[in-house]
């Protein structure tokens, strides 16, 4: 069972954990974003921009390494998706550049007021919210074994498996998952600028969007046997105690924001999501795109993965110091300077 | 339009739009670096100011060139399935590799733009080496997976699969040397002249001073260290492609029959359809003496191939003599600029003609690039991995790739207005600023 595809597999998914729980959360952000109106709407865009300027270009990047990781390891399976998948996913990419351009447009334009910066702030926030969905309604056909490939053929789909109700119930989860990792992930930030009401107004938002998180992945979990019953009769087989798990942390996520421990329930946030993909990927076991695909077919030879294997750890000895620096300095608890405060715009900071 | 020809369209403005990007990629951190060093070092104000001015240029231009990296790593795969499951197997390292170093790239610009004031002055330095070694890196990474594309190595095709795969001798192909080496001093050579171009366009508008002078003579310098190398480079790759990749290489001089001593031809309209070559200046003999350094060698035209395997020569080659032609202009305009530094004795000459010369390379740099890259990708037409699989056979067969050109064509003009107007802002603003612990001097303050 464990062969190097497997194992390189799950170093794959945990680099989909990885973009979820941080390049998720800046979808989430922005998101957020949207919905900031009202009195303390550029007091929340000022926050946002503060929290994201560093580094959502580094949490990005995670995509990309899920993207190569794929189309070296499995490059069959890769082929076959992105035929398959066409459309959710050019839509998702057009999502992803316009949001990537359009937050360094709006943080960087001299006017923030200008209808430039407006328009981009409207592009960037509105981009936050379609990218996930997409993204989440593509791994759900996946998951649903809609997706046929037989003897490695397939046709674009135009909407038969990524429209359907669990489909679209998992990647509306998407949405409010991304809103609740970005809702906790700013109620820290908001209490290091020792901003109260709004930290108090993001513990509230994290509550409701973990509530309909909640309630979507009941919805999902309920439509699986119908609409994606490998997936469901592979957590019956071998996910049942992870799926229990999951909910556990779930329940103490609610409790800790609940009860104000907001490095908690940070962590436990990180946690659940860790948790809900990993349940996605092990009720899926043996089938990389099932029904037709499983990970041994799919898999590059043995000798090649092997020699990506130590590609990768030898990347990993200069990406994970680099990254643990870049946090260390941008995340740690600091208070935040009375002049950063007034300065939205962290490049211009320093050049008043 | 047909599918291919939306997919190639698609797929050709999007590298067109983000080579510009890669090559400031690679080229803006390397003279961040050099500034900042050069300020703290001689504990200089006026290299801080250049050092600041260019980093708020280099953050908006990295992440467009981000963005549109991205449009490239996902078309990859979107418009060619059929492709990526090759190329995926056998040249997946170089790709994975880049990754890393792209991410790399990212962790430490985000420290360099974002760590001014959290970070010691050395320490902010020293995040700037991490960012230009890995945009080379990167550069060396994709352009030898390209190279793959050209020669492909450390594979065996059988029936439709791929056997045998050697990750390694796939990314050693017998281009990599070539094009990595020629692709690198692009990056140093476009951003050097790109960077002068702006300065001398300053100082044609009446704009005088240190900080001006500072910042055409750093980007002048690095421009005229890669010129040369980079035409030897070129002349090194011509003569390679001439044994390793012939249809190219006749394609790229216009060489319809295979004949001994063949002249050069500098310009003129190949066309395909009559083998005849119209309007061209021609050198007896020159390509002869050029490849082999015989007046009367045996070349091999496109005539010794078969009619399908052949890429257009008339693009091809309009794209290759242009190429030349950008790269010989900037040696001069580089040549006369040191010639008058040197007789002046160290005093950046204020010409006007030659200021509008070196306005002139800016441009023509970049289009050095572009045009280079149309030499590469036109030339290895029809194949997308040259003798392995015809890009007709790459190509997608979902619906709407003339939609999703347009989409694609429309974001890049959307993204270059913004742009251009962020990058005019930059300019327009006043100038920083800046404090050097040990030294304290008030700039003028003017703008670009």
């Amino acid at each position: 069972m464990l062969s190097v595809a497997f194992i390189a597999l799950s170093i794959l998914w945990l680099g989909l954990i990885a973009y979820a729980v941080l390049g998720g959360a800046d979808f989430g952000a922005g998101i957020w974003d949207l919905f900031a109106v009202g009195p303390m709407a550029t007091h929340q865009r000022h926050l946002i921009n503060h929290a994201l300027g560093p580094v959502w270009e580094a949490n990005h990047v995670w995509l990309i390494f899920l993207l190569v990781g794929l189309f070296t390891v499995f490059p069959s399976a890769f082929a076959i998706l992105m035929v398959a998948l066409f459309l959710p996913l050019t839509i998702v990419l057009v999502g992803i550049v316009l949001r990537g351009a359009a937050f360094m447009f709006r943080t960087y334009a001299a006017d923030s007021t200008s209808p430039f910066a407006r328009v981009w702030s409207r592009i960037f926030s509105t981009s936050s919210l379609i990218t996930p969905f997409f993204l989440g309604a593509a791994a759900a056909a996946v998951a649903s074994g809609r997706i046929r490939a037989v003897g490695g053929i397939t046709h674009a789909d135009l909407g038969s498996a990524w429209t359907t109700p669990f489909a679209l119930t998992i990647g509306a989860m998407a949405v409010s998952l991304c809103a609740t990792l970005a809702a906790v992930y700013l109620i820290v930030e908001a209490r290091n600028a020792n901003d109260n009401a709004l930290a108090e107004s993001y513990r509230l938002k994290a509550l409701i969007a973990g509530a309909i998180t909640a309630v979507l992945g009941a919805l999902g979990i309920f439509l699986s046997p119908t609409q994606a019953p490998l997936l469901w009769q592979g957590m019956l087989a071998h996910a049942i105690p992870i799926v229990i798990i999951t909910m556990l942390i779930g329940l103490a996520t609610a409790y800790s924001l609940f009860a104000r421990h907001y490095h908690t329930a940070r962590v436990l946030i990180i946690l659940e999501s860790a948790f809900l993909l990993g349940t996605w990927g092990i009720s899926q076991i043996p089938y990389l795109i099932p029904p037709d695909v499983t990970i041994d077919k799919a898999a590059n030879t043995p000798e090649v993965i092997v020699t990506l294997l130590i590609a990768t750890g030898i990347g990993m000895v200069f990406l994970l110091p680099s990254l643990y620096f870049l946090f260390s300095v941008f995340k740690r608890s600091y208070a935040v300077p009375e002049r950063q405060k007034r300065e939205a715009i962290p490049g211009k900071v320093s050049l008043e | 339009m047909s599918d291919l020809l939306a997919a190639r369209a698609q797929m050709g403005t999007s590298l067109a739009f983000h080579i510009v990007f890669s090559v400031l990629g690679v080229g803006l951190p390397l003279l961040l670096c050099i500034a900042e060093g050069l300020a703290l070092y001689r504990k200089d104000t006026m290299w801080m100011m250049l050092t600041r001015r260019w980093t708020r240029a280099a953050v908006v231009l990295f992440v467009v060139g981000a963005v549109s990296g991205t449009i490239i790593s996902f078309e990859l795969g979107l418009l060619w399935p059929t492709y990526i499951k090759y190329s995926g197997a056998v040249i997946g390292l170089p790709f994975m590799l880049e990754g890393f170093a792209f991410f790399l790239e990212a962790i430490f610009f985000g420290l360099y733009l974002y760590g001014w004031e959290r970070l010691s002055p050395l320490t902010h330095w020293l995040c700037s080496f991490p960012i230009w070694i890995s945009g080379l890196a990167s550069a060396w990474f994709i352009v030898s997976a390209n190279s793959w594309m050209n020669t492909p190595a450390g594979f065996v095709f059988r029936h439709g699969q791929v056997t045998g795969i050697h990750p390694l001798q796939a990314m050693l192909n017998p281009s990599t040397p070539y094009e990595t080496v020629h692709m690198i001093l692009a990056c140093y050579v476009a951003t050097g002249f790109g960077v002068a171009a702006i300065y001398a366009v300053a100082m044609l508008r009446g704009k005088r001073g240190d900080y001006y002078r500072k910042g055409l003579l750093l980007a002048m310098t690095m421009g005229v260290i890669a010129i040369p190398l980079q035409i030897a480079s070129g002349d090194f790759n011509a003569r390679f492609l001439a044994n390793a990749q012939p249809v190219k290489f006749a394609a790229m001089e216009a060489i319809f029959k295979t004949e001994s001593g063949p002249p050069l031809r500098i310009g003129g309209l190949a066309d395909p359809q009559t083998g005849q070559v119209y309007y061209a200046l021609e050198i007896p003999h020159g390509d002869s003496l050029l490849v082999n350094f015989d007046l009367n060698s045996t070349i091999k035209g496109l005539d010794a191939y078969p009619r399908d395997d052949w890429p257009n020569p008339l693009p091809v080659h309009l794209s290759f003599d242009a190429m030349v032609g950008c790269g010989f202009f900037i040696l001069f305009v580089a040549l006369v600029f040191w010639f008058l530094y040197w007789r002046k004795e160290g005093i950046v000459p204020e010409n006007r003609i030659l200021l509008w010369g070196i306005v002139l390379t800016g441009p023509l740099a970049f289009l050095a690039v572009e045009f280079g890259w149309m030499v590469t990708e036109l030339g290895r037409q029809p194949w997308v991995i040259y003798g392995v699989l015809r890009t007709k056979d790459a190509v997608t067969t979902a619906p709407g790739l003339d939609i999703s050109f347009l989409a694609f064509s429309l974001i890049y003009v959307i993204l270059a207005t913004a742009l251009i107007r962020l990058l005019l802002e930059v300019a327009r603003s006043p100038l920083p600023k800046v404090e050097i612990p040990g030294q304290r001097q008030e700039p003028e303050i003017a703008g670009v």
